[in-house]
């Protein structure tokens, strides 16, 4: 719209008011219609501008020319008189249709213009459109951001309702905020760990690389030297074994699984620094023992979670070859990458310990 | 965290319209909000009004489950909210008087309460704690199913404009004594009361609603009553009574009522104006009264429909009237009294202003046809008669009929529309 088409000479009949909006466009409005809004009726009145361009009254800055033209539209239905309830409210209903991003701008301009029954009608409007939604639903409609943390999206649902559901909810919650938990006592474990870790990784694949060259003869020195001590832990052992079997076939526990995977996975690489302490079923008997001593720092809990990743480890590294060269070529970088194992038996890489 | 859909478009309205918009929804949709985002977490907490029922938990047939359910429910939010709360409403058949109702009327009473609306369930009477007596901004107050006992000296609800109570144990003259203790009070509900004497003192009343057996009403200062509806149901022992009375009840119920705008008599309220009513003559003119209705009234007893003429005629500008037979009328006693309409035919007072006439549970009995005679005769603007027989009896039917096409109407455009079934 030109100000040149603005600046026509309406006819004598009608008296004019003259709007601003933020952007700088001068709109020429119908005096009954312009003064049905609360604000530019004060506004007039106060200061006595409207009646020329020049002196054009400026609008909140809510209100652009596309909302203000719909606010007129609304004034200019609503004043005249004589009509009846009914006309009122079906204009009322065909007006409030529109999108919600349109529905909330008028919302806003017209609180701004103090125009009470239109902020009414597209505040029932708006509560309409909410009422009955999950947070899910009213997050999306909206485009508002998920930026609470877990825990305090906990917070209120515990204190609200006694809705079953949530009962259930809060109790899978009040369970991973135990993992939570553990998590981070993981990750204080490992950092006190990490420099073992590469070492430790090397020596494997050294003892793997090496498997049937040179050391034969090293290794046949090493068995006399050790059967003694071998025989001596054999029973521990076979009973740790047996243990292992059986949790073998547990699923991995439940803080193992996507997401968490990487920090697991990290302390199970961790724990990895024992594997050359602690031989596994199919391992070659030429592994060195270690004294149960390192294990009793660690609670009982812990213990058999080692065991178990020790289980995993060895089960991988006896498996097939296109996993074990994953971990040949993982062992050439420095820095200690974990493997996942999905429910169904096949690996992949994470590239990065961090998720978040 | 890419804002990949779009802006937020919703959470920086000013906060009154947040408000606004969620206290249009249900509470508990309401309070869910505090979960969508970091804004919002707090936003729902200031909300100034509270309405709960038993909606608010989810469905159970366990009825108490669905009361205790509520009541947590309820001691949960409160707790959580900030700020004043203007209104206060509960409406559940489920909720039992239980102590944690005290701690939410201390807590209200504390927080600027407004309008207070209490519906308890059918057990055990409630008993209303002595903080609601401190709740010194209350404007509005509606209470039903509980026990009321005000202390002795309560100066009354300074501000209460509407006061509303249903079922609700309290001593006759409490009542009286809290209704003129509220000089601001304009409306007035009384309701499920037994054997109730009531004086009603309130300078500013406009509209009173009452509905149980009473004993007797007296509204000795309402001048400005604009509308009227009870519903008075009898017992025996009040019908002795009234027959005993020497009161002229008409003056003594609508002596002081100049601004009467509606009135509306159920039941025994007919009769009860009827007492004493040929022994005055009437004072007053109803310059506003423009609706009347009275149901239940017996056309047997010609003292009943001196009650309908007088008013009628006392209001002049009178455009809508409602009147329902009552439909116990033995036939063998329909022996017409014809002097009685000879006698009011001669004051020649016409109705200038009545356009609109309903007549249900018709019988066709003889005064009731000669009242319809005498409403065309008399309405010069009449539009519309509708008139609506309870037994579709042909011989009492085409009686009627046959009067009334036969009867001369003041008024051209006067339909007379006759209902089957």
């Amino acid at each position: 719209m030109s100000d040149a088409a603005m600046e026509v000479v309406k006819p004598e009949m009608k008296s004019y008011i003259w709007l601003q909006t933020a952007d700088g466009s001068i709109q020429q409005v119908e005096e009954e219609v312009a003064m049905f809004c609360p604000m530019i009726c004060q506004e007039v009145l106060q200061t006595g501008m409207g009646f020329s361009k020049a002196y054009a009254i400026s609008l909140p800055q809510r209100v652009n020319p596309a909302i203000l033209g719909l606010i007129l539209d609304y004034c200019r239905f609503h004043l005249v008189s004589g009509r009846s309830n009914k006309e009122h409210k079906t204009f009322d209903e065909k007006f409030i249709r529109m999108d919600i991003k349109k529905l909330c701008e008028l919302t806003s301009a017209a609180d701004s213009l103090q125009l009470k029954p239109l902020v009414d009608l597209t505040s029932r409007a708006l509560a309409r459109i909410i009422e009955g939604k999950s947070p899910e639903e009213i997050r999306e409609t909206f485009h508002l951001p998920d930026d609470l943390t877990e825990e305090e999206k906990l917070e209120p649902l515990r204190n609200i309702t006694d809705d079953p559901h949530i009962r259930l909810l809060n109790r899978l919650y009040a369970r991973k905020r135990k993992e939570l938990k553990e998590r981070k006592k993981l990750k204080d474990v490992e950092v006190e760990e990490e420099p073992k870790d590469e070492r430790s990784v090397e020596d494997l694949l050294s003892f793997i690389n090496g498997a049937d060259g040179d050391t034969k003869e090293a290794r046949t020195n090493k068995n006399k030297k050790k059967n003694r001590r071998r025989k001596d832990h054999s029973k521990d052992l076979s009973s740790k074994n047996a243990h292992e079997n059986d949790t073998e076939l547990n699923p991995l526990p439940c803080s193992y699984h996507n997401g968490n995977f990487d920090n697991a996975l990290e302390a199970s690489a961790s724990k990895h620094s024992r594997m050359q302490n602690l031989p596994a079923v199919n391992f070659s008997p030429k592994f060195e023992f270690i004294d149960g001593d390192i294990d009793d720092d660690l609670d009982p809990a812990m213990k058999e979670e080692l065991d178990r990743e020790v289980e995993d480890f060895a089960r991988r590294l006896n498996s097939d070859w296109p996993e074990r060269m994953q971990i040949l070529s993982l062992g050439q970088d420095r820095r200690l990458l974990p493997i996942s194992m999905n429910s169904n038996g096949s690996t992949h890489m994470y590239t990065s310990f961090d998720q978040r | 965290m890419g804002d990949v859909m779009g802006p937020d478009l919703i959470s920086d309205l000013p906060q009154s319209i947040i408000e606004s918009i969620l206290m249009k929804i249900p509470i508990r949709d309401a309070v869910r909000t505090s979960i969508l985002s970091s804004k919002w977490r707090y936003k729902w907490s200031s909300i100034t009004q509270l309405i709960f029922d038993d909606k608010c938990v989810p469905f159970s047939s366990d009825r108490e489950y669905v009361g205790r359910s509520v009541t947590k429910f309820i001691t949960r939010v409160l707790f959580l909210h900030q700020g004043p709360i203007h209104k206060f409403q509960i409406k559940s058949s489920k909720l039992q008087s239980c102590p944690e109702i005290d701690q939410w009327i201390l807590y209200l009473s504390r927080n600027d309460i407004k309008e207070l609306v209490m519906e308890l369930g059918d057990g055990e009477f409630f008993r209303i704690p002595s903080s609601l007596f401190n709740c010194r901004k209350l404007r509005r107050l509606e209470l039903s199913r509980c026990e009321l006992d005000p202390p002795q000296n309560f100066k009354g609800f300074k501000g209460l404009r509407s006061l509303g109570l249903h079922q609700v144990l309290i001593c006759p003259d409490a009542v009286e004594s809290l209704i003129s203790k509220c000089p601001l009070l304009e409306s007035l509900s009384v309701s499920y009361f037994d054997n109730l004497a009531l004086t009603i003192r309130a300078p500013n009343l406009k509209h009173l609603y009452l509905e149980g057996e009473f004993k007797d009403i007296y509204l000795e200062d309402a001048p400005f009553l604009v509308e009227i509806s009870i519903a008075m149901y009898m017992t025996d022992d009040i019908a002795e009574h009234f027959e005993q009375s020497s009161n002229c009840n008409f003056v003594k119920f609508l002596g002081g009522v100049p601004n009467l705008e509606k009135l509306v008599g159920l039941i025994y309220f007919t009769k009860y104006l009827s007492i004493g009513i040929d022994s005055v003559h009437l004072p007053i003119m109803y310059n506003n009264l423009e609706t009347i209705e009275l149901y239940q009234v017996n056309f047997e007893d010609t003292k009943e429909i001196l009650v309908i003429l007088r008013l009628i005629t006392s209001a002049p500008n009178l455009k809508e009237l409602q009147i329902s037979g009552s439909s116990n009328i033995a036939v063998a006693a329909d022996i017409p009294d014809l002097d009685f309409w000879e006698k009011e035919c001669l004051s020649g007072t016409t109705l200038n202003k009545l356009k609109s006439v309903k007549l249900s549970e018709m019988g066709g009995w003889s005064h009731e046809i000669e009242f319809m005679k005498y409403l065309l005769r008399r309405s010069p603007v009449l539009e519309t008669l509708n008139i609506i027989p309870c037994v579709f009896d042909m011989e009492n039917n085409l009686r009627m009929l046959m009067e009334l096409v036969k009867c001369r109407r003041a008024s051209t455009r006067a339909e007379v529309v006759f209902y089957r079934e």
